[in-house]
Order: C-alpha cells, then sequence, then structure tokens
C-alpha cells in the first residue's frame, strides 16, 4: 500500500467575476489527520472547502480523493474530460460538509436529516439507515432530541446534528466550513467537543476555523491562507509559536488578548 | 317584500335538489381538472422561471403574463371557439372541443400563470444551504427538487394556494357560457321553467358559499401545524 494522500489539493483556482479568491493552493492531507484553515475572512477559506467537494469547480487545479480526480476522467483515450454532475455527485458523497449555517433540512426530524442521505443516496433500506443514524447520534450526543424538528433546536444542537448527518455517509473525510462561526460562545464549546473526539478516533479532517485553541490542539498541521494563496503552512506549534510570515503573525496577534 | 320573501324560501331549489347536486358535481370536476392542469404547469413554468438558461427563463416568463393577465371569461371563449379553428387550420380538419375539455384547459391556463408565481416565490425563498447540503451528499438536482425544495416549497406556498384554489372554484362558475351543465347551467334550466329565479339563485349562492367557507377553513384548521413544524 503507497502512501497516497486522502485527499490532495492541486494548484486550485477560482475566480468570481473580476475577484480572484484562489490564486493556486495545493496540499495534501492524509488519512487520519486534521488540517486546519486559518485567516482572515476573505482569505478564500470558504470558497476553498466549497471547491474541495466541487460545490464550486475550480476554475483551475484538480482535487483528488485517494489519487482520483473530482472534476476529470481519464478516458479510453487517455485524454482527461470533464466529470458529468452525476460522475461528481458519486466523488461527493465520500466526503462529509459540515456548513457554517447547519443547513439542515427544516422540513424534517433530526433522525429525518441524518438518514436521508443514506438512504436515498447510498441506498440503504429504512432499518439500517436508521440504526446508522442512532449511532451517528450517539455520536454527537444527540440521540434524545432525533424526533424533534431543526427549529427547536439550539445552534449548538444544529450543529451537532449537522454533524451526524455528515458522518452517517460514512465519508472518507469530513470538511468543516467555520462550523462555530455562527453559534454563541457558550454553545461553541459542545460542537468543538464533538469534533476533538472524532479527531481522536482517527477522522480524516479539513477545518477552516477562527477557532485558535481548536486548530493548535487539535490539527496536524495548519494552513494559514492570505488572499487566496497559502502564506505559511505546518505544523501547529511552528505557526503558532514561531511564525515566519509577518501577516500570519500579525493574525495571530489578534487572537492573543 | 314578496321578492324578499321568495328569496330566501329555498323549498324551490331543494325540490331540484338531484340536478342541482348533479351540477354542482360538474362544477366540482371542472375544478378537480383544472387545478391538476395549473399545478402542473404552474410548477413547469415556475421551474422555468428559475432556470439558470435565460431563454427558458423567458419562456417562463411569457407563460406567465400571458395567462395570469388575460380574464378567465374571455380566455373560456377562446380556447373554446378560436382555438379549435387555429387548430383546424392547421391540421385541415374540422376540430370540436368538447364544452368540459374547454373549462378545463382555459381555466387551468389562466390559474397556472398564478401558481406559477406562488410556486416561484416558495422556491426561492429556500435557503441556498438548503441545496448546498443535498449537493454536498451527493443527491442528484431532481432528489433535491423533490425531497428538499418541493416539500418546502407547498408548506410555504399553501395559504397562497388555498386562496388561489377559492378563486379557481369561483371561477367554475362562468364554465355554463360555453354550455358545460354545470350548477349555474341547472339553474339557468329550471329557472326557465319555474320563472322563479331568486330562491335557485339564491340557493346556488349559498351552497357555494358554504362549500367554500367550510373547505377553506377545514384545510387551513388541518395544514397549519403541519406547517409552522418548520418555522423557528
Amino acid at each position: 500500500m503507497t502512501d497516497v494522500p486522502r485527499i490532495r489539493v492541486v494548484d486550485v483556482h477560482k475566480r468570481f467575476g473580476q475577484l480572484e479568491v484562489l490564486r493556486g493552493v495545493s496540499f495534501d492531507v492524509h488519512r487520519g489527520n486534521v488540517v486546519s484553515v486559518i485567516g482572515a475572512s476573505g482569505s478564500g477559506k470558504s470558497t476553498l472547502l466549497r471547491c474541495i467537494n466541487y460545490l464550486e469547480r475550480p476554475d483551475g487545479g484538480e482535487v483528488y480523493l485517494e489519487g482520483e480526480p473530482l472534476g476529470t476522467r481519464t478516458g479510453a483515450n487517455g485524454q482527461g474530460r470533464p466529470r458529468s454532475l452525476a460522475e461528481i455527485n458519486q466523488m461527493r458523497r465520500e466526503l462529509g460538509v459540515v456548513f457554517q449555517q447547519y443547513n439542515l433540512w427544516p422540513h424534517m426530524t433530526v433522525l429525518g436529516n441524518v438518514i436521508e442521505a443514506p438512504m436515498r443516496v447510498r441506498k440503504l433500506r429504512r432499518a439500517e439507515a436508521t440504526a446508522l443514524a442512532q449511532e451517528c447520534l450517539r455520536r454527537v450526543q444527540l440521540i434524545d432530541k432525533a424526533g424533534e424538528y431543526p427549529a427547536r433546536l439550539s445552534g449548538g444542537q444544529q450543529q451537532r446534528a449537522a454533524i451526524a448527518r455528515a458522518l452517517a455517509m460514512r465519508p472518507k473525510a469530513m470538511l468543516f466550513d467555520e462550523p462555530t462561526s455562527s453559534l454563541d460562545p457558550e454553545l461553541t464549546d459542545e460542537v468543538l467537543a464533538v469534533m476533538r473526539e472524532l479527531a481522536a478516533d482517527g477522522t480524516t479532517m479539513i477545518v477552516a476555523t477562527h477557532e485558535m485553541g481548536f486548530a493548535r490542539e487539535v490539527s496536524d498541521r495548519v494552513i494559514f491562507l492570505h488572499d487566496g494563496l497559502i502564506e505559511e503552512e505546518g505544523p501547529p506549534a511552528d505557526l503558532f509559536d514561531a511564525p515566519k510570515s509577518e501577516r500570519l503573525g500579525r493574525f495571530l496577534s489578534k487572537y492573543r488578548r | 317584500m314578496q321578492a324578499l320573501h321568495q328569496a330566501f324560501d329555498l323549498s324551490l331549489f331543494w325540490d331540484y335538489r338531484a340536478i342541482l347536486l348533479n351540477g354542482f358535481g360538474v362544477n366540482v370536476l371542472v375544478f378537480l381538472g383544472a387545478a391538476a392542469l395549473a399545478l402542473l404547469l404552474g410548477l413547469g413554468a415556475a421551474l422555468l422561471r428559475v432556470n439558470k438558461f435565460p431563454p427558458l427563463r423567458w419562456l417562463g416568463t411569457i407563460h406567465v403574463e400571458l395567462f395570469r393577465n388575460a380574464p378567465d371569461y374571455i380566455m373560456l371563449v377562446w380556447v373554446h371557439f378560436v382555438l379549435p379553428l387555429l387548430i383546424a387550420l392547421a391540421l385541415r380538419r374540422r376540430v370540436e372541443f368538447d364544452p368540459f375539455f374547454s373549462a378545463v384547459l382555459a381555466l387551468g391556463l389562466v390559474y397556472s400563470g398564478y401558481f406559477a408565481e406562488t410556486f416561484r416565490a416558495g422556491i426561492e425563498a429556500i435557503p441556498r444551504g438548503n441545496i448546498d447540503a443535498g449537493r454536498a451528499f451527493g443527491m442528484s438536482e431532481r432528489l433535491i427538487l423533490w425531497r428538499i425544495t418541493l416539500p418546502q416549497v407547498v408548506r410555504r406556498m399553501l395559504p397562497e394556494a388555498l386562496n388561489q384554489f377559492i378563486s379557481l372554484f369561483k371561477a367554475t362558475t362562468i364554465v355554463s357560457l360555453i354550455a358545460v351543465p354545470d350548477l349555474m347551467y341547472d339553474v339557468s334550466m329550471v329557472t326557465q321553467q319555474e320563472m322563479r329565479p331568486l330562491p335557485l339563485y339564491t340557493g346556488a349562492a349559498l351552497v357555494y358559499f358554504l362549500v367554500i367557507f367550510i373547505l377553506a377553513t377545514g384545510v387551513r384548521a388541518f395544514s397549519e401545524r403541519w406547517r409552522r413544524k418548520i418555522l423557528a
């Protein structure tokens, strides 16, 4: 077994009109690793995560999931061709996504949210999907709210439900797009606690975050994004204790108060 | 005084209940047919209007504006008398529409313009993130439409849709114009025989009022709790 990265991001570019949000970002995430992406608002963190599962199609570069390119496919003649939406959907189901705004489906109960994709996309039977969902809801300590509608839950509970929903697809990696940025500070900890446990269980994770304590403690690697480029990356101790880039130093100083 | 008394003496209306009920049944059938057509075409036009390709959007807009702005009375006459002529010209043979068919088609078209706008407002009110979440888990666009978008759209549009259903049901009373044998048609037939229009028309008005009032109140009462669950 060679060491193929779980996720490999190669020279990803993304522009919205005149605005070039990502200007060539490359990094690898190995199995069981946690990579945190930090940077100021507007540095491209969210766009980077959305490009990794093709919610935004990169304008250049490619993302590989266990060596398989997400957006292109090698045809019989050896030439790459863009994948169809159906093929991209096949790849996407291997990546669990947790959004800043939770994005639970409001017309379904918590349990309904968690079993939906396993049933409709993975084609599990209801009983199987329910058993799987209950296991995931236990992991995020929300099993007692399985029958509630999202509108009746706190933000922290909604985000934990969203994590359970992503876990139920048994993804190869989890993408967290600023999962605590919409939460009141007192609700942030319950979500971070769940994420710590996932990391400890060996879940492969990419986390865009403003929680520097979490990034430092849980990450194997930290990426500092500035203006659509990786300004600095490395083990958390290096970045947080001895930032080489002046920008990173200034960025971090804002959190040290 | 005599006239007032006569207007509320509904025994005549009751005497003809079998015929009138039959006519009312035709109203209900026209309503059901037109409602189904309006919902189907309305959803189609709404999906065109939110499409990302401009030509399809324009097509949806044309559909909405054309039918929403056509008076149902004129539409009924046009569909029944003009449309068959146009088709006949194209096919080079005689074409005639059954009045019931014309009524369903005309009212269905007019109300599809209204329903399209209701659907569109409902679709546009769905938070973008709901769709993103579906895509992120590998759901196809069709699955997202049926499992995520439409169930929420239906809940959101229900109060407005109910009003349109009521308007449509009331609009079915004009179909006697092209000789669809509905309640009003029967009422005018009986009137010609009995020469007592007051109790008959009063009875018809009461029947419509009661049926619409009871059904609308019932639907509202049953749907509201179900609808509210999704709102914070």
